[in-house]
């Protein structure tokens, strides 16, 4: 009776915990993987300095770049220009790309500044 | 090199102290206080010595370049110590050494303090791995100074207290091996484990919410708590030693809870060292915002964490036999099954963080990358939490007298804290573009913004409101180029709850860059005239360049005005501060001269009176009753730290 309670408590929790689990893991994709798909995802580039990065409203526009083929992604973040984006080395954005306006839709950026935390290599 | 010296030291002493303890039957305890002593001596002079490195702006330590310079004020210079992992590990080593010699005094049995040794014999190796002391070829003059973002009297604070917090719960894990390695089914060891288990949560919590208090006053980023993984990392072995110290509880009573006891100081412990792991390694670089770049010490860790969590299993199975068997409860109504289900129920939040925080490694491993978003966090321990305080409740009310006053207090104070989560997520946030002067009606309050106020040579500023007519001030630390270099929130504090102001990084549209050509003339859009005259660089006995200076007249045809402009020479190139010309009516700065010194780069950058007629953008957002949550969490510590008493 005891080991039948603990049992239907664990597998219930385990079962609650992978479910809402399946549901909010993004994966971590390359600019070609995340054209490739609809569903949410994580994807890093650098930001694209041919492309002026512009606030209009409450979007912000950008674009970012493949650190290894170089090709191009049109972002769209939904909220205001981040802190140190300017400064970023990298841009992860966490969304999912729309075929219909060829562009990706994020809700989430992490910048990664290269001072942000971790001290700069010192000049000599 | 001295420093490593002095490490090695401490490694030497502190494997000494430990051999001795698991060698002999009953080890001399002056032998093992000396050896103790000399090896907490070591590491206290190694970290001595990397606060002399720093005051002395040794450049010729890489850590000390990384995070020091001669312009950091005195209160940074000592909190520099910690501000990157190097040496982290090495407060975090000096803590656990200086409670290691405290131990030895205290009636710690010889097993335990072998495995507490062995733990220190560890921790020195890790900081030895990637020593703080290290060098660099390269010659220095400058060090790179600490980020803006971390000078800040909560950053002096903050890590400390977690780091006693983690040197602490070493103490339960040692306490529970050491008494399984001689006496498996002793109770004896519960009392002190006790002690010092509610001492390391007390300062283990106090640490994570004077980092939540810190993140929500300084850094701006909106709320207390992010769900990033070095948030997560020292919130998983919190909640764990809140396990571990109701399961002591319980096994003083009754001795069928030992086992549960003994594993919950494993787990706890190897969680510390696991979050450590995870944080420090650089596998998260793309995941966290907190991580520190890619470092060749994982494997290090991986491994301690290895012995810690195979080590402390292994000893458990061992002894398994030997440890009382029996029901651990014969009703459901039984306050030992209550506690038994709300430690299972805190297992169960700290599972989820766990998951959560490792799915970026754990998913590499399965070898695709991916990570969870934050509202996995909230959506799957919300109804958990939500349990939880209904079983405490419950307790309250059917086993309230057998609770101590600091149990009650600090049990109030988590019932309380669970409620103000909920209540200060209830208010409102607007973004709001801001003019000068003007009066707007944002989430029920009156705001007028009066406007960008410059301090101290313009490093900093302030971006003044009236809030429902109280002055409320968001300051930003600047670079010496002018551009933000860290910037805070103005918050409105008020019974009802906080108004929390987050300005955006003001937009500097209005700069123009003029390339000017000595003895040429050349016009601003402003309608200024300017020519560049003469240029001078200033150079030290090493014949490094330090000052750069031009001479500039300005002139509207009328009146002529010549400007002395510099540039000082920094190890990121250049600082240069702007200058008011012309009665105010301009604002300049140098920013780079040619080699031949023909040719200067000058800014002509809007007046300060034009900056605080700019308007702002700026994220308003209202934190009901707020202050219950700094309450509730100040009770939380107080409680656990008065119930060490008793």
């Amino acid at each position: 009776m005891r080991k039948i309670f603990l049992i239907i408590l664990l597998v219930g929790f385990v079962a609650y915990a992978g479910f809402n689990l399946a549901e909010s893991v993004t994966p971590y994709v390359s600019i070609a993987e995340a054209r490739a798909t609809s569903n949410g995802v994580q994807v890093k580039g650098l930001l694209d300095k041919n492309f002026k990065s512009v606030q209009d409203g409450d979007k912000f526009n950008f674009s970012i770049q493949d650190e290894e083929t170089g090709e191009t992604m049109r972002v769209i973040f939904d909220g205001v220009k981040p802190d140190q984006f300017d400064e970023a080395y990298h841009i992860v954005a966490v969304g999912k790309y729309e075929a219909a306006d060829e562009t990706f839709h994020a809700k989430k950026l992490l910048i990664k500044c290269p001072s942000k935390y971790e001290g700069q290599k010192p000049q000599a | 090199m001295t420093g490593n010296l002095l490490l090695g030291g401490g490694l030497t002493a502190a494997l000494a102290t430990m051999i001795i303890c698991f060698a002999q039957k009953i080890p001399s305890a002056r032998l093992v206080k000396i050896c103790a002593g000399i090896s907490a001596g070591f590491i206290c002079a190694a970290s001595l010595l990397l606060w002399l490195l720093i005051f002395e702006n040794d450049f010729s330590v890489e850590y000390v370049a990384a995070y020091s310079s001669t312009t950091l004020p005195t209160i940074y210079k000592i909190s520099a110590f910690w501000a990157g992992q190097q040496g982290s590990f090495l407060l975090w080593l000096l803590i656990h050494a200086m409670v290691g010699a405290f131990l030895t005094f205290r009636r710690t049995s010889a097993a335990a303090l072998g495995i507490y040794f062995l733990l220190q014999s560890v921790l020195v190796f890790l900081v030895l791995a990637k020593s703080p002391f290290a060098e660099h070829s390269a010659q220095v003059f400058e060090g790179v100074g600490l980020n803006p973002l971390l000078q800040d009297f909560w950053m002096a604070i903050h890590p400390p207290i977690i780091f006693v917090g983690y040197a602490l719960l070493a103490v339960p894990f040692a306490l529970s091996l050491g008494s399984l390695l001689t006496e498996a089914a002793s109770q004896s060891w519960l009392e002190e484990a006790r002690k010092w288990t509610l001492a390391a949560w007390s300062f283990l919590g106090a640490g994570i919410f004077i980092g939540g208090y810190w993140a929500y006053k300084v850094l701006g980023w909106g709320g207390y708590w992010g769900w990033d993984p070095v948030e997560n990392s020292s919130l998983v072995p919190w909640l764990l030693a809140a396990v571990l110290l109701h399961l002591i509880n319980l096994a003083r009573k009754k001795s069928v809870v030992l086992a549960q006891a003994h594993v919950a100081a494993t787990f706890t412990y190897a969680l510390v060292i696991y979050g450590t792991f995870l944080t420090r390694s650089g596998i998260l670089g793309d995941f966290s915002v907190h991580s520190f770049a890619g470092t060749s010490i994982g494997m290090t860790i991986a491994l301690a964490n290895a012995l810690v969590l195979i080590g402390g299993l292994a000893i458990i199975f061992a002894k398994a036999k030997e440890l009382p068997q029996g029901e651990l409860y014969k009703s459901y109504g039984e306050s030992t099954f209550i506690i038994l289900l709300s430690c299972l129920l805190l297992i169960f939040i700290a599972s989820i963080v766990w998951i959560g925080m490792s799915m970026p490694l754990l998913s590499q491993l399965a070898g695709e990358a991916a990570a969870v978003d934050t509202d996995f966090y909230i959506k799957s321990t919300a109804p958990i939490a939500l349990a939880l305080a209904a079983l405490m409740i419950f307790t309250f009310i059917k086993f309230g007298r057998m609770i101590s006053l600091g149990g009650k207090i600090a049990h109030a104070g988590f019932l309380l804290m669970l409620a103000a989560i909920v209540i200060s997520a209830q208010g409102e946030t607007v973004t709001q573009e801001f003019q000068t002067g003007e009066k707007v009606s944002v989430a029920g309050h009156e705001f007028v913004y009066e406007g960008q106020v410059f301090y101290e040579n313009e490093r900093r500023k302030f971006y003044v409101y009236n809030v429902d007519g109280e002055i409320v001030r968001a300051l930003t630390k600047l670079h010496g180029n002018g551009e933000d270099a860290a910037r805070e929130p103005a918050i409105m504090r008020n019974f009802s709850g906080d108004v929390y102001i987050a300005p955006h990084a003001a937009k500097i549209e209005d700069i123009q860059e003029m390339l000017l050509t000595k003895n040429l003339f050349a016009m601003d859009d402003g309608g200024l005239g300017y020519i560049f005259e003469d240029a001078q660089i200033d150079r030290d006995e090493n014949d490094q360049p330090i000052l750069a200076t031009a001479a500039i007249t300005i002139t509207d045809g009328e009146i002529s005005e010549v400007i002395h402009p510099t540039i000082v020479v920094t190890p990121d190139g250049g600082s240069s501060q702007s200058m008011e010309a012309f009665n105010g009516k301009r604002r300049v700065r140098l920013t780079g001269v040619s080699g031949d010194l023909e040719k200067i780069r000058l800014e002509i950058l809007p007046t300060f009176d034009k900056l605080s007629e700019m308007p702002i953008t700026a994220t308003v957002s209202t934190k009901p009753f707020i202050w219950l949550l700094w309450l509730s969490v100040t009770a939380i510590c107080l409680g656990t730290l008065i119930s060490i008493r008793n």
